[in-house]
């Protein structure tokens, strides 16, 4: 499907912007809910997350001591401005992206890589001794399941023989789902979501029995407030990227809708199925198994439309 | 060893009533034994004020109005109140019970938690006095 | 130990999400390496042991029963074991029964409320979730069986409050079915679960010899194989008539403060059965003067945590000269702070809980006599100078 509206509204209005944060905020009561009746609880109301952001922008906003000023300000504006900008070249409830170029791909992704680094810097920069903890926890993450997430996102990409994100969606669409051609791949990407959005059990950058809250426990009011919304928008564009990589492409709002709850149901099974996994477990866990089998995913796609070409 | 062994029961979960009691609108009965506010019964009362030595938390005051003629009232303090039941066990002529129906004492005021009881002239007796004491002092 | 300014501390608590109660543990880190571990108590310290001279025997059963939240009844039992044996007076064995059954079914609530704080500090909320909801089965049964939830007022001086029905014991009986059950699930989670054994096998391990140089008491000391219980060691109320057994492990890290704290729980739940098909005849209560003869006694129970220790001197009095709680968690600390070195900063949520730490039972305020002019010695002027001054 596509859309012609002016500039100016695709990006704050439809579908970046106000939509973007908007679908985030939806998304965050999904996930928390699924959580919840997961664990057998009620879980939150709809309201709840917009409510929660609207307390937190009207709450006085606290400069600790030792931080540098303009970066303490700066950063949760950079951290959800990299996330918005993310949102503009991935299909988005179904429709063609707002910009598209060739290799796009890699924008979306590092745009979403700066949300975590802000994250990581934002809590170097104070004194507090969890946010120091925190901060090199997010970026010893960062470092682990970066590098096998890209991995497995390049498996369709390969096998569409684009790096554009729209290109590869229609691919998506027009073949065979991708879960059941590349189904390492799609376990690589899923468990490298969850790592790069901080879910349990990839949460220790913000254990709280540990850390408090990590990176963020010094952030209140307005930042800790654009930093939420960041994480939220993340989950959506994430949720985007790997349904319509794996899933069959989105073609239309309905089968986003289905395909990413679909996806966002699995993620909160997982989310209560274990144990926090310690940083040093995270990263070994990264490193011997994720990359490994995302390589192993890789040369078997190289090989088959190599073999394929031969035939 | 396994991969997430609780993974059949959170899905059971999620097909199943949210275990959390939705509880002012929801409420299930008390058990019969529940220890709620505490009750007293003035006609077999012979004021021997082993409740009010025995009490943990000071929570009974026994007013004696008249001790010939056994006219007594009780101030019970509900705030005060553990609800231990030692007092129920020391009377020795069952005067006093917790009940089980009167447990949801919350109030946003104190004084719903100075309760008298007592026959009734006896309590109007006793505002009366402790108003006029309370005019004199003021 | 001394602080080194040099290093990297990070706090935990007075406030902080891991503390359910209040106290100071400071780990110096190397990275995510804990290199030296110290922890300050008394936070909560509410002076119950000089509010008990302040009271009547009877008063201070209930006073000693808010020692702790938690293991309530099993203070008060101790308290009145004490004060039974300076009177002189034999408690009917039907009251004894009543009184080990409540026992019983505290230390599974007590055990589950454990498993689910344990899982949660792992980052496991769906165990800790699931443990507490299931956990409410067996409050219910208190509060059936007694009127109240957590402060369960069972213990009277010479007897029990009330009595077992038939009904009583069917439902008791249904509830132990269930609690079974599910503590059978707990335990294969516990034991199977991939990312938990991660969390918890050869995490702060001890040896038994260490565990017994340390002190360690209660499951902390059973799971590093110290085969050390009161209720079979001394048995008290009705141990020697429904005796249960010692539940140990060899492993002695945190896996294996799990298996034996369920494996406890199971146990408990057979001798609550054994209990209600054969509970003696009789009456519940015998009479305990209101003066109690001049004398000292020690009692000792087993509480969820460990041992607990009575001492109760009297004057001859209606009120107390002394009453002196040793509460189980005082004697695990050490074991805490000693096994913390070389671990990951993210174990030691786990390694806190991991004793099951009740902090407002081991407060104390301790005043050290060393002859007259002991500048340790303060007036009541100069501690509250020193009060005002330490917090300006």
């Amino acid at each position: 499907m596509n859309l012609s509206l002016p500039p100016i509204l695709v990006l704050l209005v439809f579908p970046g912007g106000l939509f973007l944060i908007a679908s985030g905020l939806i998304y965050q009561w999904a996930d928390r809910k699924l959580v919840a009746r997961f664990q057998n609880r009620i879980g939150p109301r709809f309201i709840q997350p917009l409510a929660d952001t609207l307390k937190l922008l009207a709450k006085e906003e606290i400069t600790p001591v030792g931080v540098h000023k303009g970066l303490f300000f700066a950063l949760p504006v950079i951290a959800l401005a990299a996330a918005l900008t993310a949102g503009l070249y991935v299909p988005l409830s179904g429709f063609r992206p707002a910009a598209s170029f060739r290799g796009d791909l890699i924008i979306a992704l590092y745009a979403l890589s700066v949300l975590t680094l802000t994250m990581g810097l934002a809590g170097a920069n104070t004194i507090s001794r969890f946010s120091l903890v925190g901060a090199t926890r997010t970026l010893t993450q960062l470092f682990s399941y970066e590098a096998p997430f890209l991995l497995s996102l390049l498996g369709p990409a390969i096998a569409a023989g684009t790096w554009q994100i729209s290109e590869i969606n229609t691919y998506a669409g027009q073949n065979l789902w991708l879960i059941i051609a590349q189904p390492i791949g799609f376990l690589v990407a899923l468990i490298g979501l969850m790592g790069k959005l901080e879910l349990p059990p990839f949460d220790a950058p913000e254990a709280e029995t540990e850390i408090v809250a990590g990176a963020m426990t010094e952030y209140s009011g307005r930042g800790f407030a654009l930093f939420r919304l960041g994480k939220d928008v993340e989950l959506i564009i994430g949720l985007t990227l790997v349904s319509a990589f794996y899933l069959g492409g989105l073609g239309n709002p309905l089968e986003f809708v289905l395909k990413t709850l679909a996806l966002l149901l699995v993620l909160a099974l997982l989310q209560t199925a274990f144990a926090r996994l310690r940083i040093d477990q995270t990263v070994g866990l990264w490193w011997r198994a994720g990359a490994l089998l995302a390589v192993v995913q890789l040369i078997a796609i190289v090989l088959g439309r190599n073999l394929g070409t031969i035939f | 060893m396994s991969v997430g062994p609780m993974i059949s029961d959170l899905l059971r979960s999620l097909f199943k009533q949210p275990a959390t009691e939705l509880y002012p609108f929801v409420k299930t009965p008390a058990p019969t034994r529940l220890r709620g506010k505490l009750t007293w019964d003035p006609t077999s009362c012979t004021g021997c004020q082993l409740c009010v030595k025995d009490c943990p938390a000071n929570a009974i005051e026994l007013i004696v109005i008249d001790k010939a003629n056994k006219r007594f009232i009780m101030n019970y303090h509900a705030d005060h109140c553990i609800y231990c039941a030692q007092c129920v066990v020391s009377c020795r002529f069952n005067c006093l019970r917790l009940s089980n129906e009167d447990w949801e004492l919350a109030a946003a005021q104190k004084q719903p938690f100075e309760v008298y009881y007592g026959k009734e002239e006896d309590v109007a007796l006793f505002m009366e006095q402790a108003a006029k004491t309370g005019a004199k002092q003021a | 130990m001394t602080a080194d300014t040099n290093k990297f501390v990070i706090p935990i608590g007075p406030q902080h999400p891991a503390l359910k109660e209040p106290a100071n543990f400071e780990f110096w880190v190397d990275g995510e390496i804990v290199t030296g571990a110290s922890v300050r108590l008394g936070y909560v310290h509410r002076g119950i042991e000089k509010g008990a001279e302040a009271r009547t025997w009877t008063q201070n059963l209930y006073l000693m029963e808010r020692i702790c939240g938690i293991c309530s009844h099993v203070h008060a039992t101790a308290y009145t074991l004490g004060v039974e044996k300076l009177a002189g007076v034999e408690v009917p064995p039907r009251a004894n029964a009543i009184r080990q059954l409540m026992a019983e079914l505290e230390r599974i609530h007590s055990h589950m409320l454990w498993l689910g704080v344990a899982a949660h500090e792992g980052g496991f909320d769906t165990l800790f979730m699931y443990s507490w909801r299931d956990r409410e089965t067996v409050m219910d049964l208190l509060e059936k069986i007694s009127g109240n939830k957590v402060h369960y007022s069972a213990n009277l001086l010479g007897g029990v409050k009330f009595d077992i029905t038939p009904e009583l014991a069917a439902e008791v009986h249904k509830g132990l079915d269930f609690l079974e059950e599910r503590n059978r699930f707990y335990l294969k989670v516990v034991t199977t679960d991939e990312t938990f054994i991660g969390r918890t096998r050869d995490i702060g391990t001890m040896t038994t010899e260490k565990a017994e140089f340390l002190g360690a008491i209660g499951p902390t000391a059973r799971a590093s194989g110290v085969a050390r219980d009161i209720r079979v060691d001394a048995p008290y109320l009705t141990y020697d008539q429904f005796p249960v057994k010692v539940m140990t492990h060899t492993s002695g890290d945190l896996h294996g403060r799990f298996i034996v704290r369920i494996h406890e729980t199971f146990e408990s739940i057979r001798v609550i059965r054994e209990i209600l098909d054969h509970i003696p005849q009789g009456d519940l209560t015998t009479r305990v003067p209101r003066r109690i003869p001049a004398g000292e006694a020690v009692s000792r129970v087993e509480a969820p945590r460990g041992e607990l220790l009575y001492f109760i001197a009297s004057n001859g009095s209606e009120k107390p000269e002394r009453v002196k709680v040793r509460t189980p968690s005082l004697c695990n600390w050490s074991t805490v702070l000693s096994l913390a070195i070389g671990l990951k900063l993210a174990d030691m949520p786990m390694l806190l809980s991991g004793i099951d730490p009740c902090f407002s039972c081991n407060d104390r305020s301790i005043r050290l006599k060393r002859g007259q002019q002991d500048p340790q010695v303060w007036s009541w002027e100069k501690l509250r100078q020193y009060g005002i001054e330490y917090y300006r």
